[in-house]
């Protein structure tokens, strides 16, 4: 079974539901019942959040111990697992030492080794490359066997064809239940339906984008970035950007692609002066600036829209960054342009995912910078989100700033491409 | 890194013996009473340290912390037992002979293991334990997440300025409670995935690992009851 809906529908609250985790670890009302037959098993959507242990062994086998099974077949069926979602790594595998989608494919095992009767799947490719998201899939839809599945997902067409039955959400509620092709002759808005066109990116006002400041557009030569993790029983060193060569250029969108892994977030860091590069020149780096002079040229929307708020109201929220640097910012236009007016009051982490999401985007740009940089700004978006970001870059774009990404979007519009590979261009 | 059987043995070692380390050196402080017996006990504990330290970076930092403990209780015995100063440095010294070995042996600690001993060798409530292990396991996302918080602080104008001690106690405040956010909320996806996990309803959890104690264990164990006897045996033979 499918589920899907536009972020804030209700998708992760009925996994949720199903897990019986509402109102006990998860705080609220509930009311209702869900009826379950069979063991369950759920695939978060941030594989991070399903890890357990620190070998892949040990996380794997955290299902078996919980079932109380023995010895002898907790570790057959971690074996079992580990194979099944093709991780060709030992036990004693660090998994901090994991990419992206082979942190998923270990989530997938833990799952398995449970032999739950109903898989539930929230998102499971939505944080992953198009060519890991398939390795995950390829996964997941080989060791489903005659098991009920549940998945969630925004980009949901490559599983219409492993699954029989569609449930649309739209504000908490049910509004389509039926088979595959009754739902492909639905035309529900706001739903990736197959084939159709990408959503129109958004109109923005140019007064919104319109640089506030000089436009500053970083290059960077042979740049080097170590990332180093620090442990006692180990350090652990990645060479993130191995002189790599890359250049923003004013009124234009540069978009850093690559494998998850290839070094995309961090050379977008390097660009904006917010990670150090060990070796290689920046001209100008933003990395010797005070930070009180950073939001003067720099716009930054970091990933995880969560790690951007720094006060309890969205108005506050899309405000500070330009009080700041005593730019005249029209909070009610931002808010509206990007569907947020109603939720102005309301605390920033109670906003669901894509309104998260388009917050930080005003957060981080309000204060019309010259050099505009968003990490991974689509991942697990819905349309209007994705809407939002594509016609802001390109609003900005036009006003003169200099815009980069760091996307495995291959549908964002951008005017040039890098892309990376193991820390430097493919 | 490592090499020999000795540098080897507070990695190998299980995590009960390398937690009686510290727990042995808190008992043998009690009989730290006079410089000579507080010198030689740190002096012991040191000498060791040198043979089994397979790094010298976090044992350093461990020492520096205790030092820094030492020299405020110096400081302040010496300032409130009228200004004598022999018996507040003895009491320093106790402090580095308390604090130190303990902190350092912590530091290798691993938690699955540590879950296993815990849970297995003393009997410990399995639910309790294997959500501490779970807990222990968050600290790497923890300090990923901050680097990020710290990114888009800086970005927004909001980064610590070195120069002026109020905004960074304001960025660390700041900082601090974002970070206690976002663990709590990682905490909460955690639970549910680990409740998805088959754990909401494992009230009898078996242990993929057996919980053993191998010959460097005793040895360690041993090892860590010797040091923590020097001072005892000092003040006994006087």
């Amino acid at each position: 079974m499918l589920l899907v809906g536009a972020s804030g529908a209700g998708k992760t609250t009925v996994l949720h539901a199903l897990t019986g985790a509402l109102g006990d670890v998860i705080a609220g009302d509930v009311s209702g019942q869900v009826a379950l037959g069979g063991r369950l098993g759920l695939l978060p959507q941030d594989p991070m959040d399903a890890v357990v242990a620190d070998r892949i062994g040990r996380d794997v086998a955290f299902g078996p111990e919980n079932l109380g099974l023995d010895r002898d077949e907790t570790w057959r069926r971690v074996d079992a697992a580990l194979a099944a979602v093709r991780l060709p790594y030992g036990r004693l595998h660090p998994t901090t030492a994991l990419s992206g989608g082979e942190q998923q494919r270990l989530a997938l095992a833990g799952l398995l080794a449970l032999e739950p009767d109903v898989m539930l799947l929230d998102e499971p490719t939505s944080m992953l490359d198009p060519v890991t998201a398939a390795a995950v899939r390829d996964a997941v839809v080989e060791v489903v066997g005659d098991r009920t599945m549940v998945v969630v997902e925004h980009r949901f067409e490559p599983w219409l064809e492993h699954v029989q039955r569609v449930v649309v959400l739209d504000g908490g509620a049910v509004v389509h239940d039926g088979s595959v092709a009754s739902f492909l002759a639905t035309d529900l808005p706001g739903l990736w339906m197959p084939g159709a066109p990408d959503p129109t990116p958004l109109d923005v006002d140019a007064a919104l984008v319109s640089p506030g400041g000089s436009v500053v557009a970083p290059a960077g030569e042979a740049l080097v970035v170590e990332l180093v993790t620090r442990m006692l029983r180990g350090t652990q060193r990645t060479r993130a950007l191995d002189g790599l060569d890359v250049a923003t250029r004013a009124g234009r969108r540069l978009a850093l692609v690559g494998a998850s892994g290839a070094g995309k977030s961090t050379a977008l860091a390097a660009l904006a002066g917010l990670v150090r590069p060990s070796a290689g020149s920046l001209m100008p780096d933003l990395g010797r600036l005070r930070s009180k002079d950073v939001p003067g040229v720099l716009g930054w929307v970091p990933q995880d829209p969560e790690h951007s708020f720094v006060t309890t109201r969205v108005r506050d929220e899309v405000a500070t960054t330009a009080q700041r640097v005593g730019r005249a910012v029209d909070v009610d236009a931002m808010l509206d342009t990007l569907g947020l007016a109603a939720l102005a009051d309301a605390h920033p982490f109670r906003l669901s995912g894509g309104e998260q999401r388009r917050l930080a985007l005003a957060a981080g740009l309000a204060h019309r910078p010259g050099l505009v940089m968003l990490d991974e700004p689509t991942v697990g978006q819905d349309r209007r989100t994705w809407a939002a970001v594509a016609g802001w870059v390109a609003a900005a774009a036009r006003e003169g700033a200099a815009v980069a990404v760091s996307t495995h979007d291959d549908a964002l519009p951008v005017d040039d491409v890098v892309v990376l590979e193991r820390g430097r261009r493919a | 890194m490592p090499t020999g059987p000795l540098r080897g043995a507070l990695l190998r070692a299980n995590p009960l013996a390398l937690l009686s380390i510290g727990l042995f050196a808190l008992l043998g402080g009690f009989f730290v009473t006079d410089l000579r017996t507080g010198l030689v006990a740190v002096g012991a504990y040191l000498a060791v340290a040198v043979l089994v330290v397979p790094t010298w970076r976090y044992p350093l930092l461990c020492l520096a912390f205790s030092g820094v403990a030492a020299v405020t209780v110096t400081y302040s015995g010496w300032r409130g037992n009228g200004h004598e100063l022999a018996p507040a440095v003895v009491q320093g010294v106790r402090v580095v002979m308390v604090a130190w070995p303990g902190s350092v042996a912590i530091g290798y600690v691993d938690p699955a293991r540590l879950g296993d001993h815990l849970a297995q060798g003393l009997r410990l409530p399995a639910r309790f334990v294997a959500a501490f292990v779970a807990s222990l396991q968050r600290f790497g996302a923890l300090t990923h997440a901050w680097g990020q918080l710290d990114r888009s602080r800086r970005a927004r104008g909001l980064g610590p300025d070195w120069r002026r001690p109020l905004g960074v106690v304001r960025w660390m405040a700041s900082m601090a409670f974002a970070l206690l956010v976002h663990a709590l909320r990682g905490a909460s996806r955690t639970a549910v995935a680990m409740d998805a996990r088959g754990f909401a309803t494992a009230h009898e959890r078996s242990w993929a690992e057996p919980a053993t104690w191998s010959r460097t264990d005793i040895v360690v164990l041993v090892g860590g009851l010797l040091l923590a006897l020097v001072p005892p045996v000092l003040t006994l033979i006087g």
